[in-house]
């Protein structure tokens, strides 16, 4: 699978628009990008980002252009497109009342994985839970729940991962965790990263992608990009403000 | 903007066509009796009540409809129609209650009585406000207009229920207020009731499209704002 | 596909019991308030005397603790899905959405079953003893009981998914259920006024009643199954 996701393009994007009434979230964004990349997605507040990752993870669908995500188009093909994309949010999407072992159970059936036991277990060893395994998720602190909804995410082995601003929120030391997972996981996976930290977002790309008020602004290989253009660009663009 | 000059023109005809109504129920339709010979003065409401009942219950068919198109086609035009065909639908709703009070107490000397058709408008009433009260308190536009298109559509499948398990428990209590109105029409009560329904629903219609002409204005404003600000 | 929606129906189903045994905060607040309102209904009818017979009033009165019982209890079966974004990890995943909102709906009648069950009995040990009994077999009302949740959660599992994103979603929830619950409550009522009072002709009424709740669960179920997956892709 990830070899076949690194091969081709993993995330395509047409004219993509998204408007509601006379807003327009969204307005005509295109763009490749190929199998392994790491983009990070930069922009203001409002500036479309959030509904670029919803209309690419299906849970929103487009008003006009198509955007496909491993060659299955966002909604004709939303459900195996599903299959293949796993979300890394800011918040946990775990349920507190359940134990580690019981929601990566639970998301496991859901997606119909064959041998759920021996697969979570698997999962929560690599994030060093195990432990931890039989605790109801509520008593985790903050870095174990981003880890926990690391292993949830990968569960059944996405080629895609999204990650919405994955590092708000947390301390230094689970920054530094999250870092190392997503270096470990970082050579199988196409990478879509939200984020509001330049620094971070630059460190990790080999894409740049800078969205205002709904409109591609900046989409550049890393390697090409010039840093301190690239921060005015930026900054111009938070200028603006919300559309 | 173009004008819609038929909404003008149906404007001014069901203001002309509910005012000769008026005066017909008044002048010309003969007046009826109760079994025992007095005259039944109250029954003269029936030709402003029934067509403004009939006419609320037409246009909910208007929200359901537009509720429907807007969850196939998510353009925000349909929710707009939605909206405000339950406007007028609350218009004629509110009309509805206040005559039915009105004859309730001449008829039955109480001004409320849970009547079949009273307790169907009165929920109707609640949730039509209910449909208003749900717009005002959900942020999200898009989510908003999913939302009152789903509830607007259950509102209009749950009307017709509620009629008609009110009227089916009348029928199975024994008759405590006499409801007879006299079955037959006249033809000169039959044509002042069809004049007041016309012109009733030729306001309803005027109402609805002077109100979208509004909303088109202000979605205009909006779009001329986000222009400037780009 | 069909063996992976019922995998993904009893997934969701169980995983709403075991949090429910974990935190019992559905059955136990819908129980307690239960409670609370016989209390206030002994209030209600303390100066009726002894002569009132309270077989009259009942069903009105268990149906009117159940339907606002059931609101707090709808609302709470969202409230967690919504906390921490689980809903959108749910959605994330290929599951269809109907099977979503059966599982949903079911786990609500389950446990509004349950409290009905528990304090229907306690009603009665209240209310009822040293008095007349009950006219028809008991297990006429346990068919009302099923007869008017299955309407109950299929109509209030969509409309607490779509108030539980309001603002005052409590509030929302009644201002929007319980028009809506007009003629299934109705007809609930009159077929436990007709298991309840007994006499001649009663147990035809009870199955016309029944014939509108089985109705109404029908029609609007039907409706809230089919605008389920708009109300929550937004």
């Amino acid at each position: 699978m990830a070899e076949s996701a690194q091969a081709n393009t993993a995330v395509q994007v047409r004219d993509l628009t998204r408007a509601f009434g006379v807003r327009k979230a969204l307005d005509r964004v295109s763009f490749d990008l190929p199998g392994g990349a790491f983009l990070s997605i930069f922009g203001p507040n409002g500036a479309g980002k959030t509904t670029l990752v919803r209309v690419l993870t299906t849970l929103l669908n487009p008003s006009s252009g198509t955007a496909s995500v491993c060659g299955s188009d966002v909604v004709t093909e939303a459900v195996q497109l599903r299959h293949r994309i796993g979300l890394i949010s800011h918040n946990p999407l775990l349920y507190p009342d359940l134990t580690a072992e019981e929601n990566l159970l639970f998301f496991s059936e859901m997606y119909g994985l064959d041998d759920p036991k021996t697969r979570v277990r698997e999962l929560l060893e690599s994030v060093e839970l195990d432990h931890r395994r039989l605790d109801v998720v509520s008593t985790f602190s903050r870095g174990m729940l981003q880890r926990l909804s690391i292993a949830r995410a990968l569960l059944h082995r996405p080629d895609v991962l999204f990650l919405d601003e994955p590092y708000s929120g947390l301390d230094p030391h689970a920054m530094d965790i999250l870092d190392g997972l997503i270096a470990q996981i970082r050579g199988d996976h196409t990478f879509v990263m939200i984020s509001h930290d330049l620094d971070k977002g630059l460190e990790l790309c080999s894409h740049a992608l800078i969205l205002a008020r709904g409109k591609v602004v900046l989409f550049e290989k890393r390697e090409e990009i010039d840093v301190p253009e690239f921060r005015a660009t930026y900054r111009a663009t938070v200028g603006t403000g919300v559309a | 903007m173009k004008r819609n000059p038929l909404a003008e023109i149906m404007l001014v005809l069901g203001g002309l066509l509910t005012t000769a109504a008026y005066f017909m129920t008044f002048f010309w339709a003969p007046p009826t009796a109760y079994p025992d010979g007095r005259v039944d003065f109250a029954q003269k409401i029936f030709y402003f009540h029934v067509p403004v009942a009939e006419a609320s219950f037409l246009v909910l068919i208007f929200t359901a409809y537009y509720g429907i198109r807007f969850l196939m086609t998510r353009q925000r035009i349909y929710d707009t129609k939605a909206k405000i065909a339950t406007e007028v639908a609350l218009f004629f709703v509110l009309l509805t209650m206040a005559t039915g009070i009105l004859w309730t107490k001449v008829e039955w000397g109480v001004w409320w009585q849970w009547e079949p058709r009273l307790t169907t408008y009165f929920i109707l009433t609640l949730a039509v406000i209910g449909y208003f009260v749900l717009r005002n308190s959900t942020e999200d536009e898009e989510r908003r207009a999913v939302y009152a298109s789903a509830f607007g559509i259950l509102v209009f499948i749950n009307a017709p229920i509620s009629f008609f398990i009110t009227r089916w428990l009348e029928s199975i209590h024994p008759i405590v207020f006499g409801g007879g109105k006299g079955s037959g029409l006249e033809t000169t009560m039959l044509v002042t009731f069809i004049i007041a329904q016309v012109g009733m629903l030729m306001l309803g219609y005027a109402f609805y499209q002077l109100r979208l002409r509004e909303e088109e204005f202000k979605e205009r404003v909006e779009a001329l704002k986000i222009e400037i600000g780009g | 596909m069909k063996s992976n929606s019922w995998r993904q129906f009893k997934a969701i189903l169980r995983k709403d019991i075991v949090m429910e045994l974990r935190t019992k905060e559905m059955v136990s607040s819908m129980g307690l308030y239960a409670i609370l309102t016989m209390v206030v209904y002994q209030i209600a009818l303390a100066e009726a005397g002894e002569s009132f017979d309270v077989r009259l009033v009942m069903p009105g009165l268990i149906w009117v603790a159940f339907i606002f019982m059931s609101m707090l209890g709808l609302n709470r079966s969202f409230v967690h899905e919504k906390d921490q974004g689980c809903i959108e990890a749910l959605l994330l995943s290929p599951v269809d959405r109907p099977v979503i909102f059966f599982a949903k709906a079911t786990g609500n009648l389950i446990f509004l079953l349950i409290v009905e069950f528990l304090s229907l009995p306690i009603f009665s040990f209240l209310f009822m003893q040293g008095r007349a009994g009950y006219g028809n077999p008991v297990w006429l009302l346990a068919v009302v009981l099923f007869g008017a949740s299955v309407g109950i959660a299929a109509v209030g599992t969509l409309l607490a998914t779509m108030t539980v994103n309001t603002k005052g979603k409590d509030v929302m929830l009644a201002v929007l259920f319980v028009p809506l619950m007009y003629p299934l409550l109705r007809a609930a009522v009159g077929a436990t006024f007709a298991a309840v009072i007994g006499g001649p002709g009663s147990v035809e009424t009870f199955w016309a009643f029944m014939a509108w709740v089985v109705g109404y669960d029908a029609i609007m179920g039907l409706v809230a199954y089919g605008l389920y997956e708009f109300v929550i892709g937004v």
